[in-house]
């Protein structure tokens, strides 16, 4: 018995036009997806050549459900991206020489050695590093929109989970709070149909974990994450919405893990079929299509785009490695804060 | 420039720490259950509301992982939040947020997180295995997060407010049983206790007693006892904050009486007492004179039944009969 | 990874967990040219399959593992050559067995370290080695003995106790234990240190003299700087002063006071100076005593094992005498006078030769009979001697006997030590002619055994008439001498 409205999907380009997205942006959009996803391809080249130690995310797949989301936030909002979320990291700006860096361990990724994979974020770009156990940062999120809500502040908090963590306590009280008082917040459910190996009928007894969103008070709605503009659209307006003081929303976007839980997972558990189907509804391919039937994009401006990709991941890469390894004697080093680090603007 | 004092009741202290900072700044605000409308379980916070309005003083959901972590996300975005667990024992409910996430953020990015967390500890009054515990050693555990342990009201108050602006988690761990039984001359205007620094409770020159909380008093006691008895110098090293810790301190009193009890009320086995006393036999082993004895609660949950309960908190005997051991020794 | 132009290709980790992988099959042998990401082998672990993308274009210079060989995370499977290298000749095939895993972890640093020694010195139980100074004789205790306590007790020496010894260099058997069982407590040690090393108000032995050579004097016995005894000196000394010379020419000898010989000055003349020295002198006809002596010695020793001197009767007279005589056995402080309701009988014993002196104390002399008495005085002597007295033993004195007699002097005006108010000199029994009258009032010339008790008194408490009364007790207690009372 589904509760949450089913987004319908995006149609035209007046549409989008209405949702404030002019060409430039179209094709940012595209170029964010595309970096996105050379980001963890070369990732997961570079960690099967041993050049990443510990564990390898991908988020491949869910290209558009995250650089859709990111897109739509503005640039004083914040979010806590999980790891399928690249492409919030890559939209809100992070450099992806940072990345590789992070992802070596190296001194000059966002955590500097200290913690590694994506559990990694720049505070200054408006986004909060995740931790292993979530959704432990979906309370925190909540935390930020009561801060904004508190000080009068026109700014909304995003927070992501998947279908997995969406089982854990740290969603229901952080979605309870968020419900209860009215906060400017818009909780993302990343739904690619798998935690790890366990399958959306054994995780939820709900059709759709957007319909839990009625328990708390606020809207929830299923959107097909691989379709980005959708993504946006239904984004855009839950954003919007959380900063007009409408309160929470809770937006489902359906994907399917097109990789393994980490790359050392095959995901065998995952039917061929729904691969196959799934393969055809590549976010950066359904895109790159809708881009060359608006005619927003043709053959030289795409493989335009795919050299100056390329050759960014290129450069990325060899600045990564070159970033120092961090010294053992930093091990102990920022376990506490010190007093001058507060008010600093961390945040712009 | 005098400062002048006030007589206060240990609970009346932070009340009146909580509400200057407030006051001071606009970036504090408290979160917790019942501390709005009713005043807080044990009134602590009673007139918040009034003076500070809802939107500052937060009567939130039964949520203490929510609690925890709103704090955190709060404090990322530049407020200053106190929460309040409303019994210490409930913390457990949001250790995954202390000690994954508030503990770990600075040193995994560098963005500091300001909060503070409220505990009221202890027991003493057939408050049973969930209300009377003190849980301050799992924290004592956990890079990252800091610690304090008040046993007067002067200091009550000093290190709540220190603990609000200091940049890092804390853990205030209010005894309940001194709330209203303690009173203490609490200095009047701005006051603040730094975190690691001890203070001397008691001088003395034979026997030193290392403590914090209300096992301050029983020490105290004991001591008391031990020099009208015999005349034996009791020295009592009151830490008032457990992360970090005074080690010099404790080290210098091992020095100079060379026999060292220590007394918390929390159980036994890896309470932190055990850290305190591995630390004197690696950095004193040369200064002692007897060995290092704990006084603690033992390795149960908290009993109910008064003379279980009174079984299981150390008493001035308990405390005595270390002192008797290690003077003879 | 890239050795000069040499790029390795390593075993990669796939996965958190996983430790090793598999070769399954290799894409390219040696000397095939390969580009950067081409697949160059395929892998399995427990987790995956996988290929392995080449980390470099070039000609494959090495291939170090075979297909189906299983190898351990970051092993080198596999040398391209790039660049200038890739037109060098390969090397002669590899020795190097196959999958030689020289492994991050280098094996030279498996050669462990040699096991520490384990601590040789210090184990508690020791005593530590005290650097006492030199060899100096009487000065230092000998023996090891524990003094008091049990052994074993006293044998535990802990860490702050050990530390204070080597750092003070004492000697712990100079210094008496107050712990459980004995053990010398680290107040202990700072009391002694307090005291200036002497024995103070628990006295011990005084430290080790800084000089080599100290030659004659044994420690004094009370030497106590504050209330208690100062040695019990007859008045001419035993023994001339001797520190270890500093300066010797034909002409004269010049010797430093020790520390020893300073606190016995500082003694002498602080007595002298204090207390109001008077010296009576009685005559006591000793021929009853002699004669008991002489019958009850060899009863003595077979029943008792002790060998009865004079001393023991004399003692026992003047524990007799002090009872009716009370303030010869007290001590002034101030303007009070501090009666002591009990005989702690200072004892002096030559020692060395004679050439030194002590005076052990014998506690709660009042309690003891003849027998008793004499067992004390024998074996306080006799450990005198040795050198084997507690600190215990040497202090807390409330009047002293000195028995300079048996050198054969005939009087003397002894100074009174520190802390009481009095001291009898026991001089030489002589044989006499003296004037004997009979039951009937005749005079008759006998052969008497006399001897001369001299009792230096402090006149600030004790005057004439009052000491002269208690001599005349003790003259009389000895010449009719009660068997029953004062016997066996």
């Amino acid at each position: 018995m589904a509760v949450a409205r089913e987004a319908a999907p995006v149609e035209s380009a007046e549409e989008v036009r209405e949702a404030d997205l002019d060409r430039e942006d179209l094709i940012q959009i595209y170029r964010h997806m595309l970096i996105t996803r050379g980001i963890e391809e070369r990732g997961h080249i570079l960690y099967r050549q041993g050049k990443i130690p510990g564990s390898f995310y991908t988020g491949r797949g869910n290209e558009g459900a995250a650089v859709g989301v990111a897109t739509a936030m503005r640039v004083d909002d914040v979010g806590t991206p999980i790891q399928r979320d690249m492409g919030v990291h890559v939209a809100r700006g992070t450099e992806p020489w940072r990345i590789f860096a992070q992802y070596m361990g190296r001194s000059g990724g966002p955590a500097a050695g200290k913690d590694g994979n994506v559990h990694m974020a720049d505070i200054r770009l408006g986004l909060i590093a995740m931790v292993s156990h979530l959704p432990a940062m979906l309370p925190v999120a909540t935390g930020c929109a009561l801060a904004f809500k508190m000080r009068g502040e026109h700014r909304v908090a995003v927070g992501w989970c998947g279908d997995g963590a969406a089982a854990r306590g740290d969603a229901h009280e952080a979605m309870n709070l968020a419900g209860v008082r009215h906060l400017p917040i818009v909780f993302i459910i990343d739904n690619n149909q798998y935690a790890y190996s366990t399958p959306n009928r054994l995780e939820y007894g709900v059709d759709h974990l957007a319909d839990r969103a009625e328990a708390y008070g606020f809207e929830g709605v299923v959107v097909d994450g691989t379709d980005v503009l959708t993504v946006y659209r239904e984004a855009h307006r839950a954003i919007e919405k959380a900063r007009e003081g409408g309160g929470p929303t809770l937006l489902e976007l359906v994907t399917l893990r097109m990789e393994g839980h980490a790359v050392h997972d095959d995901a065998f558990y995952v039917p061929r079929e729904l691969l196959e189907a799934y393969g055809r509804k590549d976010p950066i391919e359904r895109y790159r299509r809708w881009l060359k039937e608006q005619s927003i994009l043709d053959e030289v401006a795409e493989d335009a785009i795919s050299a100056d990709v390329k050759k960014l991941l290129n450069d990325a890469v060899r600045q990564a490695e070159e970033s120092p390894v961090p010294e053992p004697a930093a091990l102990g080093e920022g376990v506490y804060a010190d007093p001058e680090e507060l008010d600093t603007p961390h945040h712009r | 420039m005098t400062t002048t004092t006030t007589t206060k009741t240990y609970l009346q202290a932070i009340s009146d720490g909580l509400r200057e900072e407030m006051r001071r700044d606009g970036r504090v605000f408290l979160i917790g259950e019942d501390i709005g409308v009713y005043g807080g379980a044990f009134k602590v916070t009673q007139g918040f509301l009034q003076e500070f309005g809802e939107d500052r003083v937060i009567d939130s959901p039964l949520s203490e992982t929510a609690i925890v972590g709103s704090c955190t996300g709060a404090a990322l975005m530049g407020m200053r939040p106190v929460c309040e667990m409303q019994f210490s024992d409930f913390v457990s409910c949001a250790f995954d947020q202390l000690v994954t996430v508030a503990a770990k953020q600075h040193y995994r990015v560098g963005t500091p997180v300001p909060i503070v967390v409220r505990l009221p500890s202890g027991g003493g009054f057939s408050g049973g295995p969930f209300h009377s515990q003190n849980p301050e050693g799992f924290f004592a555990h956990c890079p990252g997060l800091k610690i304090a342990c008040p046993a007067t009201p002067a200091d009550a108050k000093g290190l709540i407010v220190q603990a609000i602006r200091d940049p890092n988690p804390v853990l205030f761990f209010e005894h309940k049983h001194l709330y209203r039984r303690i009173k203490g001359e609490v200095p009047d205007g701005e006051h603040s206790v730094e975190l690691g620094q001890a203070r001397l409770h008691r001088e003395g020159s034979d026997i030193s007693i290392i403590t914090y909380g209300a096992m301050v008093y029983t020490a105290e006691e004991a001591a008391q006892q031990a020099e009208e008895r015999d005349g034996t110098s009791v020295e009592i090293v009151d830490l008032r904050t457990v992360t970090p810790w005074d080690r010099q301190a404790v080290l210098e009193s091992a020095a100079k009486t060379s026999k060292v009890i220590v007394l918390h009320e929390d159980t036994h086995t890896s309470g932190f007492g055990a850290e305190i006393a591995a630390t004197i036999a690696e950095e004193a082993f040369e200064d002692l004179d007897g060995p290092v004895l704990r006084v603690t609660a033992p390795d149960t949950p908290v009993p109910f039944s008064p003379p279980l309960e009174k079984a299981f908190l150390p008493q001035t005997e308990d405390v005595l009969a270390a002192i008797d051991k290690l003077a003879s020794y | 990874m890239s050795t000069g132009t040499l790029v390795d290709v390593v075993m990669p980790q796939m996965g958190v967990s996983v430790s090793e992988g598999t070769i399954t099959r290799w894409a390219k042998a040696v000397g095939d040219s390969i580009e950067a990401d081409e697949t160059i082998v395929e892998i399995s672990t427990d987790k995956v399959d996988t290929e392995v993308p080449s980390p470099a274009s070039g000609i494959i210079r090495e291939l170090l593992a075979e297909e189906g060989e299983t190898v351990p995370v970051n092993t080198r499977i596999a040398v391209i050559a790039t660049g200038d290298a890739a037109s060098e000749p390969a090397p002669a095939p590899a020795d190097e067995p196959a999958a030689q895993a020289t492994q991050p972890a280098s094996p030279e640093d498996t050669e462990t370290a040699p096991a520490p020694e384990a601590p040789a010195a210090g184990q508690p139980g020791e005593p530590p080695a005290p650097e006492a100074p030199g060899p100096g004789p009487s000065a230092q205790a000998q023996t090891q003995a524990p003094a008091n306590g049990d052994a074993e007790g006293r044998a535990f020496v802990s860490p702050v106790v050990a530390r204070m010894l080597a750092e003070h260099k004492l000697d712990i058997n100079r210094i008496p234990g107050t712990g459980r069982g004995g053990r010398v407590t680290k107040k202990d040690v700072q009391a002694f240190i307090d005291s200036g090393g002497q024995a103070a108000a628990a006295p011990a032995p005084p430290p080790p003299p800084e000089v080599h050579d100290v030659p004659h004097f044994a420690p004094p016995a009370e030497p106590a700087p504050q209330p208690p005894a100062a040695p019990a000196q007859p008045a001419a000394p035993a023994a001339a002063p001797a520190p270890a010379p500093v300066v010797a020419d034909g002409e004269q000898e010049i010797y430093q006071f020790n520390t020893i010989r300073k606190v016995i000055a500082r003694h002498m003349r602080h007595s002298l100076d204090t207390a109001a020295h008077v010296t009576t002198v009685i005559e006591v006809d000793m021929t009853g005593v002699v004669n008991l002596r002489r019958r009850w010695k060899p009863e003595y020793q077979r029943r008792y094992g002790v060998n009865l001197t004079y001393i023991p009767f004399v003692a026992r007279a003047t524990i007799d005498a002090i009872g009716r005589w009370p303030w010869v056995n007290a001590e002034v402080q101030g303007e009070s006078a501090v009666i002591k309701k009990y005989v702690n009988l200072g004892m002096a014993v030559a020692v060395d030769d004679a050439k030194g002196l002590m005076v052990p104390v014998i506690h709660r002399a009042e309690e003891k009979n003849l027998v008793g008495l004499s067992r004390s005085v024998v074996d306080l002597a006799d450990r005198a001697r040795t050198k084997t007295l507690t600190p215990d033993e040497m202090s807390g004195g409330t009047f002293t006997i000195t028995n300079p007699g048996v050198f054969g002097a005939l009087i003397g005006t002894p100074i009174i030590p520190e802390g009481q108010v009095a001291i009898l000199d026991v001089e030489a029994i002589v044989k006499r002619p003296v004037v004997v009258t009979d039951e009937h009032g005749n005079d008759a010339i006998a052969i008497r055994s006399m001897m001369f008790l001299c009792l230096s008194y402090d006149h600030r408490l004790v005057d004439g008439a009052y000491a002269a009364q208690f001599m005349a007790q003790v003259k009389e207690n000895l010449e009719s001498w009660d068997e029953n009372a004062f016997g066996l």
